[in-house]
């Protein structure tokens, strides 16, 4: 090899490289450059930059006429095992580095899913959580439900009665003075001017047969 | 108070799924009518109606409870004061008759020991629709040895004669005696004077 001296391809230490590192840098970059950097920020380039500069190195003493062979082939199988390590090493850098913003994401992802899930979601097993804002939310409980209808019921019952009781009077007495039904005296209360036959009497007990008792007049 | 107007007060209730047809039945037996639109019951209604049974005026308190299970704590305290129990399904709905042994559970969980049961199978006049054949509901019936009819609330078919039969066979098995003076009473629980006291001496 013209550079670092060796016989066979195969040891060259800028075997498969150089094509590209003299591509790469060119005639004014400075390979030495990469021995200037820090450790954990060398590149697989930067190995071959350094790989470059020893190689050199090397050359000028095996021109000298010192034998080197044995120095030179532990010197190149360094080399290697300092690219495979730096190789090795950025690989992992990136693939954490990946890792670390899926995990990222992630976490944005779930926390915005939750924050928007608070709203509508069950705050546990059997428990509701309930919109404030929504105007047909459950408001009443069962007891007061149970209350409200009971009464309802007991109204309805009661107009019942009423109606029944309107029925009896209308179809009993009524015939006597259909068109009796606006005739009001203001004057007098109805309770008080009541000359109930005896016939009536019976009836009169009712409410509703003292408020009409003044048709009969 | 007027003039009683009736010698027997009898307390019914309607049971059964929530969309069956309850207060439909009911409607047509008390006022004759139908309305094709769904309002949900809620809680529980009821409504009155006379009728002539042997010679005697019987007052039919009908009570018709909503199906939907929400509502289930407020309807189970009514079934203690039921004289008669009129189990509803629709035939077009699967399972509205699956649901019959739960609603059977029930009756005997709340109601009177004695109280008279039915079943309905509701909707008949909708063959085309039908998924409850009419034998499965006789046999389920016959099971529980209790009466059965298919009505139609629409087509007003078996209406009035479920609730006559109903009326009849708790009329049957009520003793002979004057009626209390007591009008329509509206409380859930307690049971019926004079019913009661037949089925605890």
């Amino acid at each position: 090899c013209f550079y670092c001296g060796a016989v066979f391809e195969e040891t060259c230490i800028f075997y498969g490289l150089f094509y590209v590192l003299v591509m790469e840098f060119g005639e004014e970059s400075s390979p030495a450059l990469a021995f200037e950097k820090d450790a954990f920020e060398l590149t697989v380039e930067d190995v071959y930059d350094i790989s470059y500069v020893i190689g050199r190195d090397l050359l000028k003493i095996s021109s000298t006429g010192e034998e080197v062979s044995d120095l030179q082939f532990r010197i190149v199988r360094v080399l290697e095992m300092f690219e495979t390590l730096v190789n090795k090493y950025n690989l992992s850098l990136e693939e954490l580095k990946m890792e670390r913003d899926n995990l990222k994401s992630e976490l944005d992802r779930i926390i915005t899913e939750s924050s928007s899930r608070q709203g509508t979601q069950t705050a546990g097993p059997n428990q509701l959580v309930v919109d404030l804002t929504d105007p047909n939310r459950p408001r009443f409980t069962m007891q007061e439900l149970k209350e409200v209808l009971q009464e309802r019921n007991q109204l309805k019952a009661q107009l019942m009665v009423a109606q029944e009781e309107l029925q009896l009077y209308k179809s009993g007495i009524l015939p006597h003075a259909e068109p009796a039904m606006v005739e009001v005296d203001l004057d007098s209360p109805a309770a008080t001017d009541s000359p109930a036959t005896v016939n009536d009497a019976k009836e009169e007990k009712t409410t509703i047969g003292k408020l009409f008792s003044f048709r009969r007049k | 108070m007027a003039k009683k107007t009736y010698d027997l007060l009898f307390k019914l209730l309607l049971i059964g799924d929530s969309g069956v047809g309850k207060t439909c039945v009911l409607f047509r037996f008390s006022d004759d009518a139908f309305n094709t639109t769904f309002i949900s019951t809620i809680g529980i209604d009821f409504k009155i109606k006379t009728v002539e049974l042997q010679g005697k005026k019987i007052k039919l308190q009908i009570w018709d409870t909503a199906g939907q299970e929400r509502f289930h704590t407020i309807t189970t305290s009514y079934y203690r004061g039921a004289m008669g129990i009129m189990l509803v399904y629709d035939i077009t709905n699967a399972k509205s008759f699956e649901n019959i042994s739960k609603w059977l559970r029930n009756i005997d969980e709340h109601a009177n020991e004695d109280v008279e049961r039915m079943l309905l199978g509701n909707k008949c006049d909708m063959e085309d629709k039908r998924v409850v054949p009419k034998a499965k509901g006789e046999q389920i019936a016959r099971e529980h040895g209790i009466r059965f009819f298919e009505t139609s609330a629409k087509a007003n078919i078996n209406i009035e004669k479920a609730f006559l039969t109903l009326a009849e066979d708790i009329l049957r098995k009520t003793p002979v005696k004057e009626p209390n003076s007591e009008n329509v009473d509206i409380s859930s629980g307690g049971g019926v004077t004079g019913w009661k006291s037949k089925c605890c001496s």
